[in-house]
């Protein structure tokens, strides 16, 4: 029942051929499972691929690309699909590249603190490989159980710890890239500096798939923390809570992650918890802290006490046992499904601003939730400025619908006026790609289309998304 | 009113279709769905699924035989509800989609049909477990494929077999009820006990005995086989006859997780039906599961000295009724328990998925088998006959490594 006309047979063979029968999904019905991903897009049958091709190896993509390359026909990449703004809908159509199959941590080199892998393998998966060599992968994207590492560098994905640790972009050394003709490409290398030629590698992170096909990763590690302590501390303002951050950062006690929620968030968790709201709570922080040991936590647990109460707190809590961090994680972790739990759809947006004007961006989206009277709830990495308003509404109600689509409009706004930008750590793909032009200017718009058309003149990478 | 609607297939879409519009396909359920563990195509996943019911219901998909299919690969273990943070009921979305697309294409797989068939009518069950009690005799059981008739270990086998005679024979000391001292107690013999697992019945008898003089009435299956294959009106006139049944007892004590979860849910299929409303949710409120009832009514089994068992959740017992507390603490005080790694990971016995989708099923197992074995348990223990037939077969390939029993065996 799909739009998209067949593939000719012979390169469905080519295609069998290049990556083995058994990696190639062709069934209308199983196909159909490969036209969407995590972002708002409904469900189409224009988004349906025309065959499902799996690789195992950078020789079988290159392969691939050749064959599609030849005959023009688009190709998505894909990881877990699990990508908040449609990045790996193949939105013409065409072969979605399922890079799940190549799944193997290459080498984990201790000496150099690196480690090499293949696209497929899940960001919880090289964490855990390098944690127990005593090593630390930071980026740790609220989806890090399911993600995989190709969409994590596609997407420049960042997470909770990026305010003490920074995001993939930081951690990606060298990678290995298949182009759009076939070509394979190598960028960077373990050596820690390196100026030979442009940085390739910065190109391609954040690229969303539209240059070209990650076949295998070099990342740098940490040492992995020896201690991690969670804090919980509680304010009347948002403001307050922001100030508290600010002050932190300044004193160089800075958390390896500082989460805020707004009284809105508080009152979906207290909710869901059937526990009451503390008297006078506007806004939370959960702040993770680690070091080489307990005596590392207590200083910093000591100063982030003494720093927030001058910033005017009227709750703190240290967890003290496995137990009670777990406890307080549980918190921020549940938030999501709480929040949603308050409405039948909930658009989550991902907006980024300067760390000084995350108070007036919170304010502003405050004032669009009472404009178009739908419930805005806040939550975010309030270390690194980026933040997630949820806007609660019911998109089957097409005055609902509408109204919603007003108030992302206003938040998308809001943030670039206070000199932020549209995506902190989702990407631009399809669902932002409408404010994409505007946001960034004819010159660099221009920019963009240079650099696509070099490296994939005829455009069959990922086509339709970004602008 | 439950039964089916005026445009047979249609009305019922609808409703898998509600169930699943809260998933945002964040992919969650990814990492601890078992089947796309073993199978890894997003179709065979629970995002994928509820996918396909949207894409169904939506027009997107034509129904037809590889959809019903793609539907009845699904164990309905919950896996992906409890990782899900909109709680998406995948499992009940499955069950209304499989009844929308046989009341549409009407044919569900053969084996499924027959074993509706069979178990609807109680006389055949008896029929059926006399004549496999009859091979079992005979040796002859061992024709047929080993998850039809598993070999089940008796409690005086496993007894014999590892532990001296003072722990033959009586029953352990049995306390009265603390919660319902006078409590009329009646047992829900289910028919994976009754055929497969007589042995197994007798030691929950034998226990139930001993705490108080309990009633067997006649009663029919529970009705999940033909809830989950598309038969609904045949599983609610079975919740019927099963009310009416148990109409003289305060208590329906159950040692089958997937029957005592069934029962205890069946208010629901009844609401809005003034006439049964009432009565289903009566009857849901006395089922208990046998460990359930056991903790509740103090009993404390006797310690067999030495005894290391490990124990594996039915998927029905865990996340079907949250029941994980009362099963450790009667292996603790029966013997020692070593926990699995993955505790609560379904089995792949699933009722007759294991005979519907083999390869798969053995997968699963396999990961399962190897969990068991890293435990150093004597005996995995379980509380479902579903997952027993999984675990036997387990046993069995680990060429006596462990052994695998119902709780009632072992306490």
């Amino acid at each position: 029942m799909t739009t998209c006309t067949a593939l000719e047979p012979d390169l469905l063979e080519g295609f069998r051929e290049a990556v083995g029968r058994e990696n190639v999904i062709e069934s209308p019905l199983e196909v159909f499972g490969y036209s969407y991903d995590a972002s708002f897009l409904p469900l189409d049958t224009r988004t349906v691929p025309q065959v499902v091709v799996r690789p195992r190896t950078t020789a079988e993509i290159s392969r691939v690309m050749v064959l599609a390359h030849r005959s023009r026909i688009p190709v998505t990449p894909r990881g877990a699909a699990s990508g908040r703004t449609g990045g790996s809908v193949p939105l013409q159509g065409g072969i979605v590249l399922a890079l799940d199959r190549m799944t193997s941590i290459l080498e984990l080199d201790t000496a150099n603190m690196m480690v090499s892998a293949e696209p497929g393998v899940r960001t919880i998966d090289l964490h855990d490989h390098c944690a127990r060599q005593g090593l630390f992968f930071p980026p740790d994207p609220g989806s890090w159980k399911v993600s995989t590492l190709g969409g994590n560098i596609a997407e420049n994905a960042g997470g909770m710890r990026a305010v003490k640790y920074g995001v993939t972009r930081d951690y990606v050394m060298g990678l290995e890239v298949v182009l759009a003709d076939g070509s394979v490409l190598e960028t960077g290398g373990k050596a820690v500096k390196n100026v030979t030629g442009y940085d390739l590698t910065g190109l391609f992170v954040g690229s969303e798939g539209t240059l070209g096909i990650v076949s295998r990763a070099l990342f740098r590690l940490r040492p992995l923390p020896k201690a991690r302590g969670v804090l919980r501390v509680v304010f009347r303002t948002m403001d307050e809570a922001c100030a508290a951050v600010q002050a932190m950062l300044l004193e160089g006690v800075t958390p390896s992650a500082a989460e805020i929620m707004d009284a809105a968030c508080l009152e979906a968790v207290a909710l869901a918890r059937k526990t009451s709201l503390e008297a006078g709570a506007g806004a939370c922080l959960i702040l993770e802290i680690d070091g080489d040991g307990p005596e590392a936590l207590d200083a910093q647990s000591r100063r982030i006490e003494a720093i927030t109460g001058q910033a005017g707190r009227i709750g703190f809590r240290a967890a003290a046992t496995r137990e009670e961090t777990e406890a307080l994680w549980a918190e921020r972790r549940g938030l999501s499904s709480a929040v949603a739990a308050m409405a039948p759809n909930r658009l989550g947006e991902d907006i980024s601003v300067p760390r000084s004007a995350f108070p007036e961006v919170v304010r502003r989206i405050n004032a669009i939730s009472r404009a178009t009277g739908l419930r805005i709830p806040v939550f975010g990495h309030a270390g690194d400025g980026n933040l997630h308003p949820s806007v609660l509404c019911d998109l089957a109600d097409p005055d609902q619908a509408a109204r919603a689509h007003e108030a992302v409009d206003g938040i998308f706004k809001a943030a670039l006026e206070l000199g932020g930008t549209l995506s902190g750590e989702h990407g631009i793909g399809v669902s932002k790609r409408p404010y994409f032009a505007g946001a960034v200017g004819p010159v660099s718009l221009e920019a963009h289309r240079a650099v696509k058309g070099a490296l994939d003149p005829l455009w069959i990478l990922n086509p339709g998304k970004i602008w | 009113m439950v039964s089916a609607a005026p445009k047979a297939g249609l009305a019922p879409l609808a409703a898998a279709r509600q169930k699943v519009l809260g998933c945002d396909r964040c992919g969650s359920c990814l990492p601890v769905c078992p089947l796309f563990d073993v199978q890894d195509v997003e179709r065979a996943s629970a995002r994928g699924k509820n996918a396909l019911v949207r894409g169904l219901a939506e027009g997107l998909l034509a129904p037809g035989r590889e959809a019903q299919e793609a539907l009845e690969f699904c164990l309905l273990c919950r896996a992906c509800t409890d990782a899900c943070p909109g709680k998406v009921p995948t499992d009940e979305a499955m069950v209304q989609a499989r009844q929308a697309l046989a009341d549409t294409l009407g044919h569900t797989p053969l084996r499924s049909r027959l074993i509706g068939r069979t178990l609807r009518r109680r006389s055949l069950v008896t029929l059926g477990a006399a004549a496999l009690t009859g091979l079992r005799f005979l040796g002859l059981h061992r024709l047929l494929p080993s998850s039809v008739v598993p070999r089940e270990v008796s409690r005086r086998s496993y007894l014999a077999r590892r532990a001296g005679p003072a722990l033959l024979g009586a029953p352990a000391p049995g306390v009265p009820p603390a919660v319902h001292p006078t409590a009329r107690v009646a047992y829900f013999q289910g028919c994976g006990m009754k055929l497969l697992f007589p042995d197994a019945s007798r030691s929950t008898q034998r226990i139930l005995g001993g705490l108080s003089a309990f009633q067997r009435p006649d009663h029919p299956c529970c009705g999940l086989p033909h809830l989950a294959h598309g038969q609904r009106a045949a599983f609610l006139e079975l919740a019927r006859e099963n009310i009416r049944a148990f109409e003289g007892a305060d208590l329906v004590v159950t040692d089958c997780a997937s029957c005592g979860g069934t029962l205890k849910h069946l208010a629901s299929w009844f609401e809005g039906n003034p006439e049964w409303e009432g009565p289903a949710a009566r009857f849901a409120a006395k089922v208990m599961d046998l460990t359930e009832y056991l903790v509740a009514a103090g009993y404390r089994p006797r310690a067999l000295p030495g005894a290391t068992f490990t124990y594996h959740d039915p998927c029905h017992l865990a996340r079907g009724q949250g029941i994980r507390r009362q099963p450790r603490q009667l292996l603790e005080q029966a013997g020692q328990l070593v926990e699995l790694s993955a505790k609560e990971r379904c089995c792949g016995g699933s009722g007759s998925f294991h005979l519907e989708h083999p390869a798969a099923a053995a997968a699963i197992l396999q990961r399962k088998q190897a969990d068991i074995q890293g435990t150093g348990a004597q005996v995995v223990v379980t509380a479902c006959p579903g997952c027993l037939i999984q675990l036997t077969r387990a046993a069995d390939q680990s060429g006596g490594a462990f052994q695998a029993l119902h709780i009632s065996q072992v306490i």
